[in-house]
């Protein structure tokens, strides 16, 4: 089990050495013993979480329903969530013979590595959040995101699978398996006012006639039927069937898992938070948790880095927003463009492979509803390497040039965050969120992310 | 004066904020006081070319861009043809690019007829052509046009149909002639994603004033500032270039 080891100590060294180094040490391993992941696993029994927005949200909900239920598990906390990623965390939690000191393990799949993983791990529940167009540079098309899930799926015969009702098209995945299937989904529009956006799917998957909808949460998920061939929501298994009350805080729902009804408080704002909670409850309804720790740790929960992660500096508070495509970065909108307060918006765009290189989505995004706020958005500050096209996007959206300004230095950016009188919501892009956190650390001495 | 915009299949072919492209169309019409609609047309819409000036095809999934090959046979495929032929004033992008020429044809060698307004064809290959890159503009000497293509169909020219400019970094329409995008008449066609336009504003002002000289038989913008523009595009060529 040499290469336990070496993963185990190439990952303190680069501790040490004060860099998250939470892909390189798996990527040692797996070169040292390319089954390294199936040995460790081999008695582990794994809850694996995949789709293209929400994964991280819903894991730490699952992992909050996981310990608030008494099991004993770990999870890959820190965004590891490639091969190599889970590979090192698997052996970070063993013993250097091997031996993983968990019976569970609830793990986060990137959508394109899920495939690989599955091979590797017996999943006892897999829970897919959503499909929606992601870094297209990396993925190519959705249809292609589908079929790398639908792959993925064919390596748990005995898992049973939480599929999102109301995405036509997760909803097709349960055309080529035989697994018990958990269906959850949002009974009611979520939002008064949405922003506008293009759906990722208009077209029926089965027979490309355009669905019709009794009713739409935000992008292409709601209530759709082809009136062609029929295909249409699923009734849900799990279901979210009122959004009682949202605020800047969190909302409050009355979820419904079978025939039993909860009440639960989300302590996350966001309507893409309602469906992560009600994912969090199907994977706890799969998995034969009592429903009503599951709703319970719903309200208790700590969120995953950069998902509206809260600092208060010098008495600013700050949010953090993490953005990664049109779908998720308008749903960040959906919420914080109804907030009531004056706020200061900062938005960082980087274009690393993590990002997505291609920065051209930032035109699919509804940002004019942010001109829009007119006297309740405060101030936008831009950053990242990409800032330029940033304010760019926003001259065209129409906020007015005196109320932006690039700034691309993060410590400068930091300290105009926090001499701010009003809250400041943060939405970077991916490597932008790790480099903006290294320095809120080093400044300010938050700790970081691996810890 | 005034321009009326036609944005074909906007539900379908709207891959990588290709309509940020409109937006930046109407936005540089209106701020110098010329009027501007856009109107989308899909699939099933009739399509009545003569009641637009500047017509945009952006690019879509394969999926969906299946859906729309029907609805071209039936009849928008001579439409747009006229028009080409007529002298309107065409942008369009990547699928859409392809879509003008004449056939598609895939690595293994199943052929998809296009519209054929255009004298070009396309071959596709494994391997996608991804990345930022940067190429010349013949029309506007001295101006270097940046953006961001992703494509694995090699397009190439047939006789009458000229390059919009040189790759200077990248690949371009098939990564070996040099060449990117199509001139042919009013039609601008190009792989650039970006979006294209917002952060190129010399080169949107020039497909406008071809669209307004069409229609009027002159016309002349009057300069905006365009110093986030050119921040924009300042950052994407010096980071291309200057690495050479």
């Amino acid at each position: 089990m040499l290469s336990v080891i070496a993963c185990k100590l190439s990952r303190s060294v680069i501790r040490l050495l004060g860099r998250g180094g939470t892909d390189f040490p798996g990527r040692i391993a797996l070169k040292l013993c390319p089954n390294l992941l199936g040995a460790l696993a081999k008695d582990v029994t794994v809850i694996l979480v995949t789709g293209t927005n929400g994964k991280t949200t819903t894991s730490r909900m699952i992992e909050q329903s996981l310990a608030d239920s008494g099991i004993s598990f770990f999870a890959n906390r820190s965004g590891a969530n490639l091969l190599s990623g889970v590979t090192a965390e698997f052996a970070a939690h063993s013993t250097n013979t091997g031996k993983c000191k968990y019976p569970y393990a609830l793990i986060e799949a990137d959508e394109a590595a899920f495939k690989a993983i599955s091979t590797f791990v017996k999943a006892k529940a897999v829970v897919v959040t959503n499909v929606f167009r992601d870094q297209l540079d990396r993925y190519g098309e959705v249809t292609h995101t589908l079929e790398n899930i639908q792959i993925g799926l064919s390596h748990c015969p005995g898992a049973v699978v939480c599929l999102n009702a109301d995405d036509s098209l997760t909803r097709s995945l349960t055309e080529s398996m035989d697994n018990r299937v958990v269906f959850y989904g949002v009974d009611t529009p979520i939002y008064e006012r949405r922003v506008d956006e293009l759906s990722d799917a208009p077209y029926c998957i089965r027979c490309k006639h355009e669905y019709q909808y009794d009713y739409v949460t935000y992008g292409h998920m709601g209530g759709y039927h082809c009136p062609n061939c029929g295909y249409s929501r699923p009734n849900p298994d799990v279901s979210v069937k009122t959004v009682y009350s949202t605020d800047a805080e969190g909302s409050h729902i009355l979820l419904r898992a079978g025939e039993a009804e909860y009440d639960a408080n989300i302590n996350l704002p966001g309507g893409y938070n309602i469906y992560n909670a009600c994912a969090a409850m199907a994977c706890g309804f799969a998995l034969g948790l009592d429903g009503k720790v599951t709703a319970a740790s719903l309200s208790t929960f700590a969120c995953g880095f950069g998902r509206m992660e809260k600092f208060e500096i010098d008495g600013t508070s700050l949010r953090m927003i993490l953005i990664k495509n049109p779908a998720g970065c308008n749903q960040v909108l959906n919420f914080l463009t109804n907030t009531t307060e004056p706020s200061v918006f900062v938005v960082l765009l980087n274009d690393r492979a993590q990002d997505g290189k291609d920065v051209s989505w930032i035109w699919d995004v509804d940002f004019e509803k942010v001109a829009g706020m007119d006297g309740r958005l405060d101030k936008l500050l831009l950053s990242g390497v990409r800032a330029d096209d940033m304010a760019l996007r926003f001259k065209y959206a129409g906020v007015p040039a005196d109320k932006l300004s690039v700034i691309k230095d993060y410590d400068a950016l930091l300290k105009a965050c926090v001499s701010q009188d009003k809250p400041v919501y943060i939405m970077p892009t991916y490597t932008a969120m790790l480099g903006l956190r290294d320095r809120i650390s080093k400044l300010y001495g938050f700790k970081e992310f691996w810890e | 004066m005034e321009l009326k915009i036609c944005h074909l299949y906007p539900d379908i072919l709207n891959l990588y904020g290709d309509r940020g492209n409109i937006l930046c169309m109407e936005k540089r019409l209106r701020w110098r006081g010329i009027s501007v609609t856009s109107e989308g047309v899909s699939i099933g819409q009739p399509l009545n070319v003569s009641s637009y000036d500047l017509f945009f095809i952006g690019g879509g999934q394969d999926f969906e861009q299946e859906v729309l090959l029907e609805d071209l046979k039936t009849g928008k495929s001579n439409e747009i043809k006229a028009a080409v032929d007529d002298g309107k004033t065409f942008l369009a992008i990547c699928g859409g690019y392809q879509m003008l020429g004449a056939y598609y044809k895939t690595w293994d060698g199943h052929q998809c007829d296009f519209i054929g307004a255009l004298n070009l064809y396309t071959v596709g290959q494994k391997e996608r052509m991804i990345g930022n890159y940067a190429f010349t503009c013949e029309e506007l000497p001295g101006i270097n046009v940046v953006g961001f293509e992703n494509h694995s169909g090699k397009t190439f020219l047939g006789e009458g149909v000229r390059p919009i400019g040189r790759v200077l970094s990248g690949s371009g329409n098939n990564g070996e002639d040099g060449g990117e995008g199509a001139r042919y008449r009013n039609v601008f066609a190009t792989y650039s994603h970006g979006c294209l336009l917002p952060k190129n504003p010399a080169l949107c002002d020039h497909i406008l004033t071809t669209a307004l000289a069409a229609k009027y038989g002159e016309a002349a913008l009057a300069p905006l500032d365009d110093t986030l523009e050119r921040n924009a595009h300042q950052y994407m060529e010096n980071r291309l270039l200057s690495k050479k």
